[in-house]
């Protein structure tokens, strides 16, 4: 198996150098997918994510990459943003139509701490799985004001200022994380791994 | 959890220690000491290129690329800072937030909104330098050297409503002193946005760190001196502070 991580390259903003950068450290072979046919190429894909829900699905459907992602049945990884998309519903900037992959909406993180909530975190695993395998004391870094609101898929929780949210989702072949594996230490390059490993 | 930062100020080819943000002294290449903090185990590294606003030069991007290449920790960059396009380079060379300040001060803050709108407001910090004045405090430009006349107050509010994401806010009072933070700006600050604060300028000794999470409770520390000067490691921080307020590990 070639075992390629496809990493999926829409908006100004996407920071994917960073996410192509750690899968390589964890060991993988990557490829940017920047047009449709890409997605033929790569055994396992990771969305990445920064910007605004909204800026997301345009840039998505803009590249033609809606279908594509519905339709990839190897593992995806979806990281923060590009987890929050997977949803069917976003609240960011308005009501946008999200990929549908997951049955959730995001919203506003609503709590007393400062927002956007950044910085270390731990997680706090309710599912085992094997992207989780071997990180369930570490800590995480978080960047985001958004939060995925969801009921039937989560595997970790992460709890700031007293306010619980979900921190991974799995369902099928979706993996989704909350914080930057790309960001965490040597936690985030061994998720990375499992990852790579699926 | 407060978060423990090395800032880097760079005074290109060399990270520099400026005093009351006067006085250079050279410390170190940025891509070496970026790599050293974060062995360390800084929790985030803020990269200030400091001379580009003052001389209107061209941020040297390709020092940034490399400082930030061997990092798998957040990495704010800044410095001359003047255009939506400037953030976008700032992105794509492995920034995950860009600080800004001078321009958005002097020439047009809604280049703020402009940028949130885009990049998240999670990915943009404004640096705020402020300085003691009348029992208030004034926003200074170009690395300590220019007044404003706009109240930090009022300003840090302002950058909230616009969409920045984070205030890197800096004491040009004390800054490079080693005496301890203004831990009374810091609580003002703290307490009147909703935004996280990163508060720098200052740090003497652990004790100090320590002081300034006790008062102020910001969402970061940023150090320099005593980390540029080896009077301190990051762990020694960490192990310090984490058995009277909460670090991560």
């Amino acid at each position: 198996m070639s075992n390629i991580i496809g990493i999926v390259n829409y908006g100004i903003a996407g920071n994917i150098h960073s996410v192509k950068k750690a899968v390589e450290r964890a060991g993988g072979k990557t490829l940017v997918i920047n047009s449709p046919s890409d997605f033929d190429l790569v055994d396992k894909l990771i969305i990445p994510g920064v910007g605004s829900f909204k800026d997301a699905m345009q840039e998505l459907e803009n590249g033609n990459f809606i279908g594509p992602i519905q339709e990839f049945s190897k593992p995806i990884l979806g990281i923060c943003l590009g987890m929050q998309i997977l949803a069917d519903l976003g609240f960011e900037f308005g009501k946008t139509k999200g990929l549908g992959m997951i049955d959730a909406e995001v919203k506003p993180i609503l709590c007393d701490g400062k927002i956007p909530h950044m910085g270390f975190n731990s997680i706090k695993i309710t599912t085992p799985n094997i992207l989780l395998e071997g990180v369930e004391d570490k800590e995480f870094y978080f960047m985001h004001s958004y939060e995925v609101v969801n009921y039937t898929d989560i595997t970790a929780l992460t709890k700031y200022n007293d306010h619980s949210f979900v921190s991974a989702v799995h369902k099928g072949n979706l993996y989704g994380v909350q914080f930057h594996p790309e960001k965490s230490r040597e936690a985030g390059i061994k998720l990375l791994l499992n990852f790579i490993k699926l | 959890m407060t978060r423990i930062i090395a800032k880097l100020d760079v005074k290109p080819p060399y990270v520099v220690k400026p005093v009351h943000f006067e006085g250079l002294r050279k410390i170190g290449s940025p891509s070496e000491l970026a790599k050293k903090y974060y062995d360390q185990g800084a929790d985030e590294l803020f990269y200030i290129d400091i001379v580009s606003s003052l001389y209107q030069r061209e941020t040297l991007f390709d020092q940034i690329e490399e400082a930030a290449n061997e990092l798998f920790i957040p990495f704010a960059a800044g410095g001359g800072i003047k255009s939506i396009s400037d953030f976008s380079k700032m992105f794509h060379i492995g920034a995950d937030k860009v600080v800004i300040n001078t321009y958005a001060v002097q020439e047009d803050p809604s280049i703020i909104d402009k940028a949130a709108k885009i990049f998240g407001s999670q990915a943009i910090v404004v640096n705020i330098e402020a300085k003691r004045w009348n029992g208030n405090w004034e926003c200074y430009t170009d690395c300590g050297r220019i007044q404003s006349q706009k109240d930090v107050l009022v300003w840090a509010s302002e950058v909230e409503q616009r969409g920045a994401g984070e205030i890197l806010l800096q004491s040009v009072d004390t800054d490079g002193r080693c005496r301890g933070f203004d831990t009374e700006l810091a609580s003002k600050v703290v307490n009147l946005v909703n935004i996280p604060v990163v508060v720098s300028s200052g740090a003497g000794s652990l004790e100090d760190i320590k002081t300034l999470i006790e008062v102020a409770n910001p969402s970061g520390v940023a150090i320099a001196s005593l980390l540029h000067y080896d009077r301190t490691t990051i762990q020694e921080i960490k192990k310090y502070l984490n058995n009277a307020v909460m670090v991560s590990q």
